[in-house]
């Protein structure tokens, strides 16, 4: 087995430390920091949104897989030129104006990450000029927002008007979610998209980037 | 107190042994004291810091083990609530057993279009109604979420629609202390004054920490304010396994213990003696679908370790029943919610709520409020155990029937059949007479029910007085948030 096959399977068994030690040891040997990004962490990582998708690995042992491979990618990180780094797209996200809630958005920010995302997470209790500032600032292809609660969900129309008037609606792709929303509260304040759960928030976003 | 539930004639349930409640109790012990709580309320962090609590970073709160152990000690054992005409309704105390819904569902299931929509106040007022009419439904909660009033207005609202379309008992939500005191001030209204109110609870009020380990403040503001007032509460999290507490039962049962003690010490500091109903929720996070999913085994085993607990502290119990993650009363709904059901009278849990609930409590089905009322009558029939006495063992009776006899025609079959239960709602036809009267499966049944009850039954009406003081709080609150 290669050490591009090994990474991989250490990535599969979300085994941290092994992804530590032989990342490094990779690096040491003078291997393209970038292959072992595509080769091996990305690899291995791939294979488990396949076998997650078929219901063979569930979303804790994602999230071991996750953390395996970023665990690898801080090591190397620092040697690939910024616009090099390889990354499925770039989303801001946030809870909006009123509402506290984020266990649920959190759930969305560690599917995507292990997917591969970028995720620059706001916070919560988000008004609308912030999520404007934070469009301005990242620069994301997509932006997230949640809402628990029926009386903060109309906030998320705000926002869309706010980046609107900005001039920036058409220069990110908006998706929104949590358990209240629905796609028809999605159509009728115009977001690109609504998804019922993380693992759909994560395929959403693909679709919408691609 | 011991753990384990004690029913009639020597039918006992328990979960948890009583060492391992002690087991539990340490660990929560030690969680409280060596990892603390984050708490947004500066009246509560002042009264644990006076009691000898250690607060670090302005509002990290570390519980002394003494604390909990005296507010377990000023913490009443048994907690009444009563009706509407004051008369004594649901006695929390050992091992009685009370159903009740649940509050705010999104989605109303309605029985007569079989379409999912928002709920409106007619359609609340009739699912109350129907509460009022249905013998096992013993309280109520607001049971829909309203989508045609001023958002800020929903829980006054919801509240004035069950106090005026039953007269059982409620277990009310309030979005903060301000609702609150409104609630309290309808409440007051219907049964006299407060200081009658007070004597006589009408009503608990649900409050609830935030997991893992925060208070939030508007939960704290309602929990002062319950225990000021004399209005039962309880501090009980809806906890996902896996996200919010630990996914084994016991890491569960460990910090929702924590959490639920560190809620008791602040409101017998605020008000020692003030009633407190211990208890927690936990609905595991599926690991598949993302969904924090109702009566999974493991939530119900979690259930019983909750009422052990409860026991082993001598204080009232609160938990769940008849609740499921199907979406439309199927199979399924059937299936999870009897099984909640069933257990969680067996465990002893004093006031269980959301009987009605599917799709994770998202929607209410009336169709599975009905039905669970028979699965209840047929539950408390269980509790009841058997009856050894000599006329039950019937020696005589077999004596006289003798060898190749029959027991319809004796008079001991005569004298005792009725006491064995009956039912309702559950078809025991042969298939002819079945297929006869329209081969209609239970749910179907159960929509003619619900409409038969909703055209005929009539709930006890309030006085124009009570009415008026109703209307009066509601206009005030209207005013104030600008909702016409």
């Amino acid at each position: 087995m290669s050490d591009f096959d090994s990474l991989a399977q250490i990535v599969i068994n979300g085994d941290f430390g092994g992804a530590k030690s032989l990342t490094q040891k990779m690096i040491d040997n003078g291997v393209d920091p970038l292959d072992i990004i595509n080769q091996g962490l990305m690899t291995g990582m791939n294979v488990v949104g396949v076998r997650f998708k078929a219901g063979d690995m569930y979303v804790p042992e994602v999230m071991m897989s996750a953390r395996a491979m970023s665990t690898g990618i801080e090591l190397v990180k620092p040697l690939i030129a910024d616009k090099d780094m390889p990354t499925a797209g770039k989303v801001v996200i946030g809870t909006v104006k009123g509402d506290l809630h984020d266990i649920g958005k959190k759930l969305v920010v560690m599917m995507m990450e292990s997917a591969g995302f970028e995720i620059i997470d706001i916070g919560v209790d988000i008004d609308p000029a912030t999520f404007v500032k934070a469009v301005k600032e990242h620069n994301p292809q997509v932006i997230g927002m949640s809402a628990l609660l029926t009386t903060t969900m109309l906030s998320m129309k705000d926002t869309i008007d706010a980046l609107k008037k900005e001039g920036l609606r058409d220069s990110v792709k908006i998706i929104i979610g949590g358990a209240p929303i629905t796609q028809g509260f999605a159509d009728q304040i115009g977001a690109d998209g609504y998804a019922p759960d993380a693992a759909a928030a994560t395929e959403l976003c693909r679709r919408l980037i691609a | 107190m011991g753990v384990g539930s004690s029913h009639g004639n020597g039918l006992f349930f328990r979960t948890l042994s009583e060492k391992q409640a002690e087991e539990i109790h340490l660990a929560s012990c030690q969680i409280l004291e060596e990892t603390g709580m984050v708490i947004y309320h500066e009246e509560a962090i002042e009264l644990l810091k006076q009691a000898g609590a250690l607060v670090e970073n302005g509002n990290r709160v570390y519980f002394p083990t003494y604390l909990v152990k005296k507010a377990l000690q000023s913490a009443p054992s048994r907690v009444t609530l009563y009706n509407r005409n004051g008369e004594a309704a649901l006695h929390l105390e050992g091992s009685n057993v009370y159903f009740g819904t649940g509050s705010d569902t999104m989605n109303y299931l309605d029985p007569f279009s079989q379409q999912r929509r928002s709920w409106l106040q007619d359609d609340v007022a009739n699912a109350i109604k129907l509460c009022d009419s249905l013998p096992n439904i013993d309280f109520v909660m607001s049971m829909g979420l309203l989508s045609d009033v001023d958002p800020h207005m929903i829980n006054r609202e919801q509240y004035a629609i069950m106090l005026q379309n039953t007269i059982k008992p409620q277990v009310v939500i309030a979005e903060d202390g301000d609702t609150l005191q409104d609630i309290i001030e309808m409440a007051a209204g219907a049964v006299g004054s407060k200081e009658r109110l007070r004597q006589k609870p009408l009503f608990m009020v649900y409050t609830e920490p935030t997991s893992p380990l925060q208070h939030p403040k508007e939960s704290i503001d309602k929990l002062l304010i319950a225990a000021e007032n004399g209005v039962p509460t309880n501090f009980a999290c809806g906890g996902v396994a896996g996200a919010s507490v630990p996914t084994t039962i016991a890491g569960a049962l460990v910090q929702a213990n924590a959490e639920a003690l560190s809620g008791l010490v602040i409101h017998q500091l605020k008000a020692p003696g003030a009633p407190f109903v211990y208890g927690y929720g936990n609905s595991p996070l599926d690991m598949r679908t993302m969904q924090a999913v109702y009566g999974t085994p493991e939530a119900v085993l979690f259930q019983g370790g909750a009422v052990d607990l409860a026991h082993y502290y001598g204080l009232p119990s609160w938990g769940y029943a008849g609740c499921c993650n199907a979406k439309v009363c199927d199979e399924q709904a059937i299936v999870e919610s009897t099984m909640f059901t069933v257990m969680g009278a067996l465990q002893g849990c004093n006031i269980m709520h959301d009987v009605f609930y599917m799709e994770f409590g998202l929607t209410g089905s009336l169709e599975l409020l009905v039905i669970s009322n028979e699965v209840i009558d047929r539950t408390r029939r269980l509790l009841k155990g058997i009856n050894t006495d000599k006329e039950a063992l019937g020696v005589e009776a077999i004596r006289r029937v003798g060898p190749g006899g029959n027991f319809l025609g004796d008079e001991h079959t005569a004298k005792h059949f009725r006491k064995n239960w009956r039912p309702e709602l559950s078809d025991f036809n042969s298939y002819e007479n079945w297929s006869e009267t329209g081969s209609k499966t239970m749910v179907e049944r159960a929509r003619e029910r619900i409409k038969l009850i909703l055209e005929t039954h009539q709930p006890e009406l309030v006085s124009e007085e009570v009415k008026e003081t109703i209307e009066t709080v509601l206009r005030k609150a209207r005013e104030k948030f600008g909702a016409v």
